[in-house]
């Protein structure tokens, strides 16, 4: 599946990525940022998991993994704003709404046949909208995001 | 859907294309991949465009002494206010947002009404980029791209993000390119440098002076290098370094930036920066979010005339600041009759008439970009209730458009002798300095509150602070609390705040440039104290927008 990948050395921490998606969302943000020092703020979003813990903690079935395309969505209409879904996300990257008692949650911008807002308005290029066999890191076999997380495949 | 509409960016200089759509419910931004400048890449600012169309912050009627009034009264009091008052006591002050051929107009209108009083109310640092030194050129996108050598001066890319694309593309196309980054902060801008001079908050001109003169020692005669070096706290060694990597052989470009707050002498900070450019044979970009011609009058000699109470009636049009603030501006209480133009509902309310105007976003106008020359379509229809510029400008007579006074490029003898008084100039005094941080965040704190301060650890272990406790700084001007973010990125003795949000600007009193005698917004001594407030993370203080 494509997802969306942060190259490090190119983001100059300006939240564009975050202010696309708010401007979207009417102020939503589906994407977060956090501190990786004190001067390096980087982008984080959902990475859609292979075995996505947000899905098995909601208690309603109401965020699934769409099996053709890999996207994570969740149904807004029948989230009753548990925040399972926040607690159990090892990314940290659902944040709950507050005012609308409900968890927000990126689907890579599905409505779009251009991929992801934020990928597209990336003033640097820093984020990258990418199938993951081309990912070098994920081709090497090392590191990057291949994680389990309580003996759960996430990325 | 609609089909969005192109047209250029109008929140800085940079001349990004894009496009809003309409969906029958809400304004969507559209992202041109095709675009020239920006492949369809967009800032905060340039993101926030659809929400400035329907923001619920928009002024929709004139408001009179902050109660809403009706188009028929504001006309009928306009004339009136006119009529009482003679021409010299009328004064009319151009501000960010107005575009070049409303300038014009504002030019003929003085000289309709037979008026001296026109200034430039664009007081922010980065209008001085229009102070320039004969003998540089301006940098193109091709310089940019082919630049083996750079000097960034301040936060360019919080400036224009779009524009460091570009300059990050440069650096990393060769390993032997080189970034140098002159601040006061280490950025993360500075991050991406390889070679970094911090120097004292507002001596950045004194550093670049002492490398231009390690360049071309012929050209910058009479700079005393130890002592500008010592000044601004950088070691000779480091500025020879810097000097090897930016010789006159190695293709590269200048780009500056300066921010509210953070420049002591905003004209010599421009200056100095193409002083090093003219050196170095490099071409040179004064990156800013916006560029206004001077006026006939300095601002600062209006600031007087209304102190003096010469002036009776006052046209103030474009951005508010520092208008709406009436702890920065309270030569206005000197002043009769009021009137003033906003997008947004003024926060907090002034006294007098404020007139409701189409945003730069739902007209049309021709402009420059750092690149050339631009133009803009309307992204949508009119906000219902505002009204055009023109419209407005007729209430005060029919005036034709007629161009502004071209100011003359300086020469580096100006340079040379302005650097010498700065330099004689001793530093601001206070325990703790408050210098300004550029966010491009877009209008309206659309996205951050800019609630956190910046504090070296050293400093908050000084003040008994951690992490997400609360300091309360206290200006001459204000005062506000602040979340504690540590950052060794910020220098000992200097706290650091975002300068787009009200409360944060009304702590940088206006200042004096000592060099031109104009009004500049400097780094301001401050009191500061830790707060009994219980400390917070930053994930638990969730700020919603809605």
């Amino acid at each position: 599946m494509k997802r969306i990948v942060l190259r490090p050395d190119y983001c100059i921490g300006c939240r564009s990525c975050e202010a696309a998606c708010r401007s979207r969302f009417k102020g939503e943000a589906r994407i977060r940022h956090g501190e990786v020092t004190t001067d390096a703020l980087l982008p984080q979003g959902c990475r859609h998991c292979e075995d996505p813990l947000c899905a098995a903690a909601c208690p309603f079935q109401v965020i699934v993994k769409d099996p053709d395309t890999g996207v994570v969505r969740k149904s807004d209409f029948h989230c009753v704003g548990c925040r399972s879904c926040a607690l159990a996300c090892p990314f940290g990257v659902i944040p709950p709404l507050l005012m609308r008692h409900m968890s927000q949650k990126c689907t890579l911008c599905s409505d779009r046949p251009e991929g992801p807002r934020c990928v597209q308005t990336c003033p640097t290029g820093a984020l990258q909208f990418t199938e993951d066999d081309r990912m070098p890191e994920k081709k090497a076999g090392v590191g990057f995001a291949v994680r389990s997380v309580h003996g759960r495949r996430v990325q | 859907m609609t089909q969005p509409t192109r047209t250029t960016c109008p929140f800085c200089l940079n001349g990004c294309t894009s496009g809003v759509e309409f969906n029958g419910v809400v304004h969507q931004m559209h992202y041109f991949a095709d675009a020239e400048v920006n492949k369809g890449r967009l800032c905060p600012r340039g993101n926030s465009a659809n929400i400035v169309i329907d923001h619920r912050e928009r002024l929709c009627r004139p408001l009179l002494d902050g109660r809403d009034s009706t188009w028929a009264e504001a006309e009928a009091l306009v004339r009136a206010w006119r009529s009482e008052v003679k021409p010299e006591e009328i004064a009319i002050v151009y501000s960010r947002g107005r575009a070049a051929d409303e300038v014009r107009r504002l030019h003929g209108l003085a000289e309709e009404l037979g008026t001296p009083n026109l200034a430039c109310g664009h007081i922010e640092p980065e209008n001085w980029f229009n102070a320039r030194l004969e003998g540089v050129r301006d940098a193109t996108l091709a310089d940019i791209e082919a630049a083996k050598s750079m000097l960034l001066v301040g936060d360019v890319f919080n400036t224009s993000p779009v524009a460091s694309w570009r300059m990050l593309d440069a650096r990393y196309s060769d390993r032997k390119n080189r970034v140098i980054v002159v601040d006061s902060v280490k950025t993360r801008q500075a991050g991406f440098a390889h070679f970094f001079l911090q120097v004292r908050p507002g001596t950045e001109p004194l550093a670049l002076m002492a490398l231009a003169a390690l360049i071309d020692p012929g050209a910058a005669h009479g700079v005393d290098v130890d002592r500008y070096t010592e000044l601004a706290g950088v070691k000779r060694q480091q500025l020879e370094a810097a000097a090897d990597m930016l010789g006159p052989a190695v293709p590269g470009f200048v780009a500056s930036a300066m921010h509210t707050g953070r420049v002591v002498h905003p004209s010599l900070h421009s200056l100095a920066s193409q002083f090093v450019a003219k050196v170095a044979a490099k071409p040179f970009t004064g990156f800013r979010e916006t560029g206004l011609p001077f006026g006939p009058t300095r601002f600062a000699d209006l600031r007087r005339a209304m102190a003096e109470g010469r002036i009776k009636l006052l046209f103030w049009t474009g951005g508010l600041f520092p208008f709406s603030y009436a702890e920065l501006l309270p030569e206005t209480a000197k002043v009769e009759h009021l009137i003033a133009t906003s997008i947004f509902s003024p926060d907090p309310p002034v006294r007098g008439l404020v007139l409701p105007m189409t945003a730069e976003l739902e007209r049309a106008s021709v402009g420059r970009s750092y690149w050339g020359e631009v133009e803009r379509s309307p992204l949508a229809a009119p906000l219902s209730g505002t009204r055009q510029f023109g419209q407005m400008v007729e209430w005060f007579g029919r005036a034709a458009e007629k161009p502004e006074t071209v100011v003359k490029p300086s020469g580096v003898d100006d340079v040379l002798a302005m650097a010498a008084r700065a330099a004689g100039i001793p530093p601001a005094t206070g325990e703790w300095l408050l210098i300004g941080e550029k966010k491009a965040i877009g209008l309206r704190g659309f996205h951050d509150p800019e609630d956190e301060v910046s504090v070296n650890r050293a400093d908050a272990a000084r003040l008994g602070a951690s992490a997400h406790s609360y300091l309360m700084i206290k200006s001459p001007t204000a005062e506000r609390e602040f979340r504690v973010h540590l950052a060794d990125a910020v220098p000992t003795g200097v706290l650091m705040i975002g300068t787009n949000v009200h409360a944060n600007r009304c702590l940088f009193p206006l200042a004096a440039d000592e060099l031109t005698g104009e009004v500049t917004v400097a780094p301001a001594p401050v009191s500061v104290e830790k707060t009994a407030r219980a400390p917070v993370a930053a994930s638990e203080n969730l700020t919603v927008w809605v």
